[in-house]
This record gives structure tokens, C-alpha cells and sequence, in this order.
């Protein structure tokens, strides 16, 4: 019971900050340049208030709740799929052989995980949700977070100034590696009491600590420009007088 | 099981490596001057000392006065963010992010002792911790002036 009043009071915080983040975003016009972080924002925010108010239309135990829940649940991943396609896009502004390369890989990763999910629905087709969405939803959430983490890498590699999609990759990091843990001890302690806890609160605690990243990125840290590497010579301002010239 | 222990294994290490991350970006910091330095003469703080002794001389380390250093100027730093021309009398949230990592850095320091592998590297980290709450202590004493001194010039005065 407490801990469902926490997991409550997580979630409502969650929700109330990423709708002020969305406000702030829009009031400050940073929709073009912080376009993942707007798009995976409105996902959240969309996703959550539909489960509030199932939840509070229909109970916990509900299967409309059920359905919600894991209808939302897809929308996120999907969600968190596409703002990782674009942290991409971002890093490799200007590396354009490279992002050739990086979209094509990451269409083909999305079809093989799509396929692999595919395959366990056509072994119990009774089960959609179940079968496919659930799986779909946990291959696809566990893809993102290696591939946050390969992001992070490619970050290092070309030695990115962009200082803010540094924290950002930081905070879905923290948001897709701490559930996951927690579901996989779980998993190991087949669904021990203190583990169910655990993953219970982690969820929105590691949401929590995503959007506050966030927000500190969005708010504190300037932006500085995107896909410049540090070894890139920065480009000498020309005088005035040689430009009217 | 073995695919369940792995992505244990690997998450928890991703979480708390993205962790620590964020907590270096947060340190990197730029403040437009030190300020820390106005703070660490004002109360006697000893972990400039200690760094510089670490990073050049790369002097024999007294663990248990080390610790006893580091912490002092860790509860003297926390004290002064909390209360030194802080309005609100509480902490930031990047404020309490770093408070936790310093604790644990200090737990790290204690187990890297007992293994005796990287104590430097834990010490360095503390100290560029300590160094963050000082400068923020002393850009927000620099903004508050008596008479025609900034905080931080009066208390260098004393």
C-alpha cells in the first residue's frame, strides 16, 4: 500500500515536471533544436495521462487498464526508438557518411527486432498482447539502451563539443538501465517480494531522474554547436571591413 | 538465467556509469573566475593542498588523516552551500546529486583502501567535488556586497 503511494506520488511529480518541461520548451521556442527531447516528452506526458485517467476510470485490475497500460507502453518505446534515431542525427550533423550508415543500420536493427517479436506471435496467435506487444516492447526497450550506450561511444569517438546531447544521452540512460536491472532481478529471484518492490519504484524513480537531468540540460546548459568535434579548428571570425569588401 | 544475469550485470553497471557521468559533466563546470579560492583561504580548507601535493609531488598518503581532511571540508563546504547567501536555505537538485556522489566516493575511497588499488583516483574526485561547492559557494558570496567590498574580498580582509 506505501509503496503504491509512492509509486503514485513518483509518477504525478513525473507527470507535472515533463508538462512544465513541454511549457518551457515551447515558451522558449527550443522545438527545432531540442526536437528528440520535445517528441519523447509529448510521448511521455501522452502516455501517462491516458494511464491516470484508465486507471482511475476503470481499477487497477482492470483489463482496460491492461490494455492501456501495454497500448501506452508501445507508443514509448516507439517513442524512445525515434528520439534515439535522432540524438543520432544529431551527433552525426556532420558526419554524413557516417549517418548513412548509422540510419541504415538502425532501419535494419528495428526490422530484425520487429521479426524476432514476430516470430513468438506466430507460435501463440491466440495472444496478441501478450505475445507480440509485450516482447516487442521489452526487444525493443533493451535495444535502445544498448544503443544509447554505443551512442555514448560514437559521442567519445568523434569527440563531440555538444555538451547537452552528452547529459541527455546520460538521462535515457539512466531511465532504460536501471528498470531493466531491476526487471532482470526480478526475473532472477522469480518475482522475490523486496525485488517486485524494487522494480516497482525504480520505474518512475529512474523517469524522475531522466526528466530532472533534463530539465537541468534544457534550463542550465548552453548549447553549444551540434556535431562540431572538439578537434574541428573553430572557424575565425572575419572583420567587417573584409566582408563589405 | 544466464541472459537474465547478464542484462543484471550490465544495466546495473550502465546505470551507475551514466550516474557518474552526469555527476563529471555537472563538474566541468566553467565558472568565469575561481572563486573557490577566496572560500578556501576564508576557512581554512586544506583540499587544494592535498590535491596539489597528490597531482605533483605524488606524496605518500596518511589515509587516516587524509579522510579526516576531506571530510572536514566536505561538512564545512555542505554547511556553507546550505547556508551562505543562499535564500532558500536548501540545496539544488545538482547540489544533492553531487552530495550523494561524494559519499559515495568516499565509501569507494574506504574500499579502494582495503584492495589498495586507485586510492589517488578516488582522492582527486572528492577533491574536484569539494572544489565545485566552493566556487558555487563563492559566486553566490561574490554577488552579495558590504559596503564596497563583495563578501568574499571582506572575508579575505579578516
Amino acid at each position: 500500500m506505501e509503496s503504491n503511494l509512492v509509486s503514485y506520488v513518483l509518477q504525478d511529480s513525473g507527470i507535472l515536471i515533463e508538462a512544465a518541461l513541454v511549457l518551457y520548451v515551447a515558451w522558449t521556442s527550443q522545438w527545432k533544436g531540442q526536437g528528440a527531447v520535445a517528441f519523447y516528452l509529448s510521448s511521455l506526458l501522452v502516455a501517462q495521462l491516458t494511464r491516470a485517467c484508465v486507471l482511475h476510470e476503470y481499477g487497477l485490475t482492470s483489463l482496460r487498464y491492461y490494455y492501456a497500460y501495454w497500448s501506452t507502453d508501445f507508443l514509448l518505446v516507439i517513442s524512445a526508438f525515434v528520439a534515439m534515431c535522432l540524438f543520432f542525427r544529431r551527433a552525426c550533423l556532420r558526419e554524413e557518411k557516417m549517418w548513412r550508415l548509422i540510419r541504415l543500420s538502425l532501419v535494419l536493427l528495428f526490422v530484425l527486432v520487429a521479426a524476432i517479436s514476430g516470430v513468438s506471435l506466430s507460435l501463440n496467435r491466440h495472444d496478441f498482447f501478450t505475445y507480440f506487444i509485450v516482447g516487442f516492447n521489452q526487444n525493443l526497450y533493451f535495444t535502445c539502451l544498448v544503443l544509447n550506450t554505443l551512442l555514448y561511444l560514437l559521442l567519445q569517438h568523434i569527440d563531440s563539443t555538444d555538451d547537452q546531447l552528452g547529459l541527455l544521452v546520460c538521462g535515457v540512460g539512466i531511465q532504460f538501465a536501471g528498470p531493466a536491472a531491476t526487471l532482470a532481478l526480478v526475473h532472477l529471484t522469480t518475482g522475490g517480494r523486496y525485488a517486485k518492490l524494487l522494480a516497482y519504484l525504480s520505474m518512475p524513480l529512474c523517469t524522475l531522474g531522466m526528466l530532472l537531468v533534463w530539465a537541468y540540460v534544457i534550463v542550465y546548459v548552453p548549447k553549444t554547436a551540434s556535431g562540431l568535434a572538439r578537434r574541428d579548428v573553430p572557424l575565425l571570425a572575419v572583420p567587417a571591413r573584409e566582408l563589405e569588401l | 538465467m544466464i541472459p537474465a544475469t547478464f542484462v543484471l550485470i550490465l544495466s546495473a553497471a550502465l546505470f551507475f556509469f551514466y550516474l557518474h557521468v552526469i555527476c563529471q559533466k555537472i563538474l566541468r563546470r566553467q565558472f568565469d573566475r575561481e572563486y573557490f579560492e577566496s572560500i578556501v583561504n576564508a576557512n581554512r580548507l586544506e583540499f587544494p593542498s592535498l590535491r596539489k601535493s597528490l597531482e605533483e609531488l605524488g606524496a605518500p598518503v596518511d589515509y587516516p588523516r587524509l579522510r579526516m581532511m576531506l571530510k572536514c571540508d566536505f561538512l564545512a563546504l555542505t554547511y556553507l552551500l546550505k547556508n551562505a547567501a543562499n535564500v532558500n536555505q536548501r540545496y539544488s537538485n545538482e547540489e544533492q546529486l553531487l552530495i550523494l556522489y561524494c559519499r559515495w566516493q568516499f565509501l569507494s575511497l574506504a574500499v579502494r583502501r582495503l584492495l589498495k588499488v586507485g586510492e589517488k583516483k578516488a582522492i582527486l574526485r572528492v577533491t574536484s567535488v569539494l572544489q565545485y561547492f566552493a566556487n558555487v559557494v563563492g559566486q553566490r558570496v561574490n554577488t552579495v556586497r558590504f559596503g564596497n567590498l563583495t563578501a568574499a574580498d571582506y572575508l579575505l580582509n579578516l
